[in-house]
């Protein structure tokens, strides 16, 4: 049997390899310690192991077997701690020792087959610089459109104003996240996180566009809340992708503080706006938005039906006004003086 | 006496209270240099006679005052005199107002032209017309006679109260009848009313009570009004048969701004007058009452051409400190275009038909809500919005704020405003309801 190789490597806090050690084995010679101490075989730099800690030894088949030499601390296998072990098998080949966590490969090992991989995206929708692009075309069409809606004059100027504000805006999003992801990972991933960002928002953009314009042609009530729940969900979508590409949470782990967040924030804020808008009576959230009439699909009702309608309005403002607390009554005061 | 260039009550009385908390004016003396040398001018039958009148009803008249809590300092003050024996007076009802809405935080006293203090108390009040009958203890002066023949416009008038805190005042004007197309009943009185004198008694040149000093404009000059006299003798007659009540009158003020609201929707039953622009017909003055004002710009370099009418009945009433109420006003914003594309008039006529809920503070009503909707009117769909709020003292009264916009045209369209305060629920929406029924397309 030609002299054959093992891989130790050395796991950091987040499951990323650190450094790697070979260690050659012979026919003979068929175990290596691990421990704090120059004389072991694998040095580890840990107040936690032992300065000869453990050996590890690799059956001709194969298997790798752990045996403790006598530590404090023992040797942790798949979560589970073992005092004095003796020749304890790991089948994954990982095991932690005090703090640090260690990956013994051996030629054994199975590896998964090679990945292809394309020069060129298989798709548009899996290139970055793609998604980025389009989406900040599309966020830019929409902050020109809507201040071109509202200045005839002097347009050039509100236009450029506004694309700056919202380039500014992206761009310091798209730094945080790529700063992150640089301590996180040792890279940048500027263009995914833009893609992200600019993506989502795009998205969001327009399907807020398209709500609202449907709410126009069909005749339909307006849902009030409707950009902040949209917003609350774009918000999550995006904290989703962005953690995913910066960190090393798990899928499930990133998604539970992508739904938390959004619905903290969302519902902290919702709480504030409803708070404020008890506080001001004279507040109006409703409001008529008008679009070209010949987009109009759906016919107009009747005058009968909409006063039968209005009508409902009593038990509602009744229930307002009794909700406000009596206490409540002499906080604003000097609002009353004129 | 110097000649102080005071402001007045603004348009709708508000002042008495707001002046009064201002510091109390010391009284310089007459600058010597300038000795009257305009009063020489002056014929001297008119001074004798503004003499003779306030010697006359020196007695009947005091200065009423408002005290928070214990303090010995006062809260605000206006004018009251004698109506009828054993110490009965009449005063505004925004004189007594707050405490007549806080019999437990305020008390009121008078105090006589001679310096004799003694506490008062409520008998009856008039909302409406801005009166209250009060009972002095301890003081009973000769009644002064009020007058049931209106005033003839030019007849020589007098003005006596307390103005701005600075002792007895009498000033002279003319009386120039009723206000004509008021909702209120006023009259108006050329002269000077001041901060102070509201609830002062206005004579005429015989020394009878023509009317009860009210209100006057501010920054304008010598805009005043009266409640004529008749209103006066009708709440004197009411409070013969009552006794102070140790309830207090919010019933009484709720019950008030009821039939006020009744009154109000009551002279706008008759049918719906339109007027027409830019081929829409929409709502004008409806009332005699109704004051209405068109503007627009001349300018055709804009790239939208609006015309905006305006009306309001001008029918609000002073209920108690932050709080008007019974008030009316409608307006209608048309825009017409040959410059702007489809999306931006759209986009400007959403902007007109914004709303917001004028004054209003959250210790008397609550939060709007609102009802949204397209709808088929005459000739054009428009889109409706109607948003109410409920008041929370005065019980079964509401605010209502309503927009409409139309529907129809690319070129041309409206944006009509109408804004209802302190009236009752179903008769609120039955006006709304006819006042949006009656606006018509017609190209």
């Amino acid at each position: 049997m030609s002299a054959e190789t093992v891989l130790i490597e050395i796991l950091g806090s987040h499951g990323r390899v650190q450094t790697r050690e070979r260690v050659p084995l012979t026919a003979e010679q068929r175990t290596f310690t691990i421990g704090r101490s120059v004389a072991a075989d694998v040095t580890l730099d840990d107040a936690h192991a032992a300065a000869l800690h453990a050996t590890v030894e690799i059956t001709p088949d194969g298997k790798i077997l752990a045996t403790d030499l006598g530590s404090v601390n023992g040797i942790v296998i798949a979560g589970k701690r073992h005092q004095q072990a003796q020749g304890l098998e790991l089948p994954d080949g990982t095991l932690q020792i005090g703090r640090t966590h260690l990956k013994i490969r051996t030629t054994h090992e199975n590896l998964a087959a090679e990945k292809p991989h394309a020069l060129q995206p298989s798709s548009l929708l899996g290139d970055p610089a793609w998604i980025a692009g389009a989406g900040a075309l599309a966020c830019g069409m929409q902050l020109a459109y809507s201040s071109w809606l509202g200045a005839p004059r002097d347009l050039a100027i509100v236009v450029v104003t506004t694309l700056i504000s919202g380039v500014l805006a992206t761009g310091a999003w798209v730094a945080f996240w790529a700063m992150l992801t640089r301590v996180m990972q040792g890279e940048w991933r500027w263009l995914r996180h833009a893609a992200i960002f600019l993506g989502i928002a795009a998205i969001f953009v327009a399907i807020e566009a398209l709500l609202e314009l449907g709410w126009f042609v069909f005749s339909l009530p307006q849902w009030s809340t409707r950009t902040a729940w949209l917003g609350a969900i774009a918000f999550a979508c995006a904290l989703y992708l962005h953690l995913m590409h910066a960190s090393n949470l798990t899928a499930r782990r990133a998604a539970l503080i992508a739904c938390i967040l959004p619905a903290l924030s969302g519902g902290v804020g919702h709480w504030l706006q409803a708070r404020n808008q008890m506080r001001d009576v004279n507040h109006i959230a409703a409001s008529l938005r008008i679009y070209p009439p010949s987009l109009r699909l759906r016919a107009a009702g009747t005058t009968e039906d909409y006063f039968h309608s209005t009508a409902a309005l009593r038990d509602a403002v009744d229930k307002a006004r009794k909700a406000i607390r009596a206490d409540d009554d002499d906080e604003d005061e000097s609002a009353d003086d004129e | 006496m110097i000649t102080r260039q005071k402001i007045f009550f603004p348009a709708l009385i508000t002042a008495a209270l707001t002046l009064f908390a201002l510091p109390v004016q010391p009284q310089t003396p007459a600058a010597p240099a300038t000795p009257n040398v305009a009063a020489q001018a002056v014929p001297p039958a008119t001074s004798e006679n503004a003499r003779d009148v306030l010697a006359r009803v020196r007695p009947a008249v005091i200065q009423i005052k408002g005290f928070f809590g214990t303090n010995t300092a006062q809260a605000f003050h206006g004018t009251g005199f004698a109506v009828a024996a054993g110490g009965v007076f009449m005063t505004n009802y925004h004189v007594v107002a707050q405490q007549v809405q806080f019999p437990d935080k305020y008390r009121l006293e008078y105090r006589t032209t001679d310096g004799k203090t003694g506490p008062i108390a409520v008998l009856a009040v008039d909302v409406r017309h801005d009166l209250a009958v009060v009972r002095a203890t301890g003081y009973t002066p000769p009644p002064l006679k009020l007058e049931d023949v209106p005033p003839v416009k030019g007849e020589r008038a007098y003005a006596i109260g307390f103005p701005l805190d600075v002792g007895l005042t009498i000033t002279e004007g003319v009386s120039n009848g009723r206000v004509e197309d008021s909702f209120d009943p006023r009259i108006h009185y050329s002269g000077a009313i001041n901060g102070g004198m509201s609830g002062g008694p206005a004579l005429n040149a015989a020394g009878d009570v023509i009317g009860v000093n009210v209100s006057g404009y501010r920054f304008e000059q010598l805009v005043s009004f009266l409640v004529p006299a008749e209103h006066a003798q009708t709440l004197l007659d009411r409070a013969g048969k009552s006794t102070p009540r140790a309830g207090g009158f919010k019933n009484d003020v709720t019950a008030q701004m009821r039939a006020h609201a009744s009154a109000l929707l009551d002279g706008l039953k008759g049918e719906m007058l339109t007027q027409p622009t830019a081929g829409y017909r929409l709502p004008a003055k409806l009332a005699p009452f109704i004051d209405c004002n068109a503007a627009g710009d001349p300018s055709p370099q804009q790239p939208a051409q609006l015309v905006q009418i305006s009306c309001a009945a001008k029918a609000g009433l002073y209920v108690q400190q932050g709080l008007y109420s019974g008030d009316l006003k409608y307006s209608h914003f048309v825009l017409t275009t040959d410059k702007l594309d489809a999306w931006r008039f759209a986009h400007r006529l959403s902007q007109m038909a914004t709303a917001t809920g004028a004054y209003g503070s959250r210790r008397h009503v609550g939060p709007f809500s609102c009802e949204n909707r397209n709808v088929r009117l005459k000739g054009f769909d428009a889109s409706v919005m109607t948003c109410v709020r409920g008041y929370r003292k005065l019980e079964g009264l509401y605010d209502f704020t309503v927009r409409v916009s139309s529907l129809n045209s690319s070129k041309r369209g409206f944006a009509s405003h109408l804004d209802m305060y302190g009236l009752e629920f179903d008769a609120g929406m039955a006006f709304i309801k006819r006042y949006v029924a009656t606006m018509e397309y017609t190209p």
